[in-house]
């Protein structure tokens, strides 16, 4: 392989695989607080970009309920710069979060306090997702949006520069995706390792019936982590969108099957885990010879099954103490 | 009942394949084993019969054996699985739990991407086509191939649960390392469940896809394996009928919802969520538990037959 071309490959994979880490991380939060998979996550993913969506847009033209509702007679707000997209941006992520927060209270929350088959938690944020998926459907149509093409308003032509004989091109998106994402994971690192709010996440996942014993109101950090695991999920629904400058009902199932991939490969439950599972598939995917490129989806996948067989308490997972 | 079996004859079939399926996950579940590998073998199956029934390279067989045919793919779709099942489930039962569940999804979509890009399975059109098996004129004739399946199956399972093998499974349920110290091999039995839930999975993708007429990639899924799962949880995963009613029910609802229009696969999903909510022994568990508790009056010694030999 060229100099160019690994280094091409090379950007491009640490761009998506920052995506699939923030993405990754929401998992991970839930995960490392109840024990649970949360399978509406990927719908989270999607109402995110949906929702940056209708804040920059705010036109539905398919079909679905709110077939020619229009938000903004005069145009949005919040599009034409790059600040107001941002903002779009974030409010969108945070909607995502309540929604996250709404799914925990409605489906999770009554669960534990059955003390049921976590098991059937899964089946039952499945059906969440379901839920969502379909409302969107619904509500907006199952054809796809397109995101407009200005949505980081002008500073859209893409950085390149050459090395040898070929150009290498960065997109000013993956540029935006990378920084994005690793100021978000700096944001994240900090709270939990840093905080007082973080200090009492990490005892509720060490030990919930412990930390409700020295005054943590475990319910309320678990409302907490479903905030920030839907923020992140959002935020990364809304870069995939933007990078790919499209959002339609399903695009989160792929992300939510990856996103299992890369928690399980950097270790269940562990943040800087789901960092490196990021950044590892994300860079596999973006070495895939263009021959084989059909098979790209298959590859965090293969990737999953291997380090399951070799390590299987991933690359980054403690090794759980089995009971006796 | 002609009219009856052209409107509901289709979504029968559907229900009794969706139970046989259930069952398929329900096996390995029974050695405490959580797979969610049954539509992969389902897509294989289903593959192995359309291939032999519509591939040019085997025109020849198809003409020498005639109807024989199609029994022929349902023993080379056993075959074939139960062989996968054993490639894979020796090194992939070495995982517990969540675990073992997440390296069966990722078998599932990776036999997808294979599927959809191979030549011989028709890349992503898939193959269509097949012919009806034993040249039936309606859908609803195949229930004579999934009925008699289910209840050879449901007679398999009962004999099971109560031979020797079925203790095995049971204990390795309950404390794996018990079992072990039992002298009872885990991983032997992990293995024999994993492969009879393939091999039952891979016979009835065998016998849908001249049931489906056509055959592709979209067969075999992540959202086949969660709603397959569904069918064992939400029926009851602690008994033979669980699986069945679960598979049949949740067939149905959307079906039975179906005047909701676009409102049906919202509400379809709400029932997920209720039913794990207020079901949590699934709705068989649920109607044992009632009959169990019914007849307060009655000595203790009359207590209902145990089921499955051993409590």
């Amino acid at each position: 392989m060229e100099l160019s071309q690994l280094i091409q490959n090379l950007l491009n994979g640490l761009a998506i695989g920052s995506v699939y880490a923030i993405f990754a991380l929401g998992y991970t939060l839930v995960f490392s607080i109840l024990g649970i998979i949360n399978f509406a996550h990927g719908a989270v993913f999607t109402l995110g970009a949906y929702f940056t969506y209708t804040l920059v847009v705010g036109q539905f033209e398919n079909n679905g309920l709110l077939k020619g509702v229009n938000l903004f007679p005069d145009g949005s707000p919040l599009s034409g710069n790059p600040w107001a997209f941002a903002l779009a941006t974030l409010i969108g992520a945070a909607v995502a979060g309540l929604v996250a927060v709404l799914v925990e209270r409605l489906a999770f929350r009554p669960m534990r306090s059955r003390g049921a088959d976590p098991l059937l938690a899964l089946v039952s944020s499945l059906g969440v997702a379901l839920v969502i998926v379909n409302l969107i459907q619904l509500l907006v149509g199952a054809e796809i949006y397109n995101f407009p093409s200005d949505a980081y308003g002008e500073v859209r032509p893409a950085l390149s520069f050459q090395i040898g004989e070929r150009v290498v091109i960065i997109r000013t998106v993956q540029i935006i995706i990378f920084a994005v994402s690793l100021a978000m994971l700096a944001v994240l690192g900090y709270v939990i390792g840093r905080t007082k709010v973080g200090k009492a996440l990490r005892a509720v996942a060490e030990s919930p019936g412990t930390a409700s014993l020295l005054g943590i109101s475990v319910d309320r950090f678990i409302l907490i982590t479903f905030f920030l695991s839907g923020f992140l999920g959002g935020l990364a629904g809304t870069l995939v969108g933007t990078a790919f400058g499209v959002a339609g009902p399903y695009f989160g199932v792929t992300y939510g099957l990856k996103g299992l991939a890369v928690i399980v490969l950097g270790g269940l439950g562990s943040i800087p885990g789901a960092v490196v599972g990021g950044l590892v598939i994300g860079l596999a995917e973006a070495f895939v010879p263009a021959d084989y490129s059909a098979y790209k989806d298959a590859v965090a996948f293969a990737l999953l099954f291997v380090i399951l067989l070799v390590r299987p308490q991933g690359l980054l997972g403690r090794t759980q103490i089995q009971k006796v | 009942m002609g009219d009856f079996l052209a409107q509901y004859g289709f979504l029968i079939v559907t229900m009794v394949q969706a139970g046989l399926l259930g069952l398929s996950l329900y096996f390995p579940l029974q050695a405490g084993q959580l797979s969610l590998a049954s539509p992969g073998f389902y897509a294989v199956g289903g593959y192995v019969a359309a291939i032999a029934l519509t591939n040019p390279a085997f025109a020849g067989l198809r003409e020498s054996l005639g109807n024989a045919m199609f029994p022929l793919t349902w023993l080379a779709a056993a075959l074939v699985c139960g062989v996968l099942g054993l490639v894979v489930g020796v090194p992939a039962l070495r995982l517990r739990g969540i675990y073992l569940a997440l390296a069966t999804i990722a078998f599932v979509e990776i036999l997808r991407v294979v599927s959809l890009n191979l030549p011989v399975t028709g890349g992503a059109i898939g193959i269509f086509g097949i012919p009806q098996a034993f040249g039936f004129q309606d859908r609803w004739q195949y229930i004579w191939l999934f009925g008699p399946l289910l209840a050879l199956t449901l007679l398999f399972a009962r004999q099971l649960e109560r031979s020797r093998v079925g203790r095995a499974f049971r204990a390795i349920r309950e404390d794996e390392l018990a079992a072990d110290a039992m002298g009872v091999p885990p991983t032997r039995y992990k293995v024999l469940a994993f492969v009879i839930g393939a091999v039952l999975a891979g016979i009835v993708g065998a016998m849908s896809a001249p049931f489906l007429n056509t055959w592709n990639a979209k067969q075999g899924t992540f959202d086949a394996s969660i709603a397959i799962l569904a069918f064992v949880l939400i029926g009851g995963s602690r008994n033979i009928w669980g699986p069945v009613v679960g598979g049949a029910l949740l067939t149905a609802v959307p079906e039975v919802l179906r005047f909701l229009a676009d409102w049906r696969l919202v509400i379809n999903g709400l029932v997920l969520v209720v039913a794990s909510l207020y079901l949590p022994q699934g709705i068989v568990g649920a109607l044992e538990r009632l009959r169990r508790s019914r007849p307060p009056q009655r000595p203790p010694a009359a207590v209902p037959e145990v089921k499955g030999g051993t409590p």
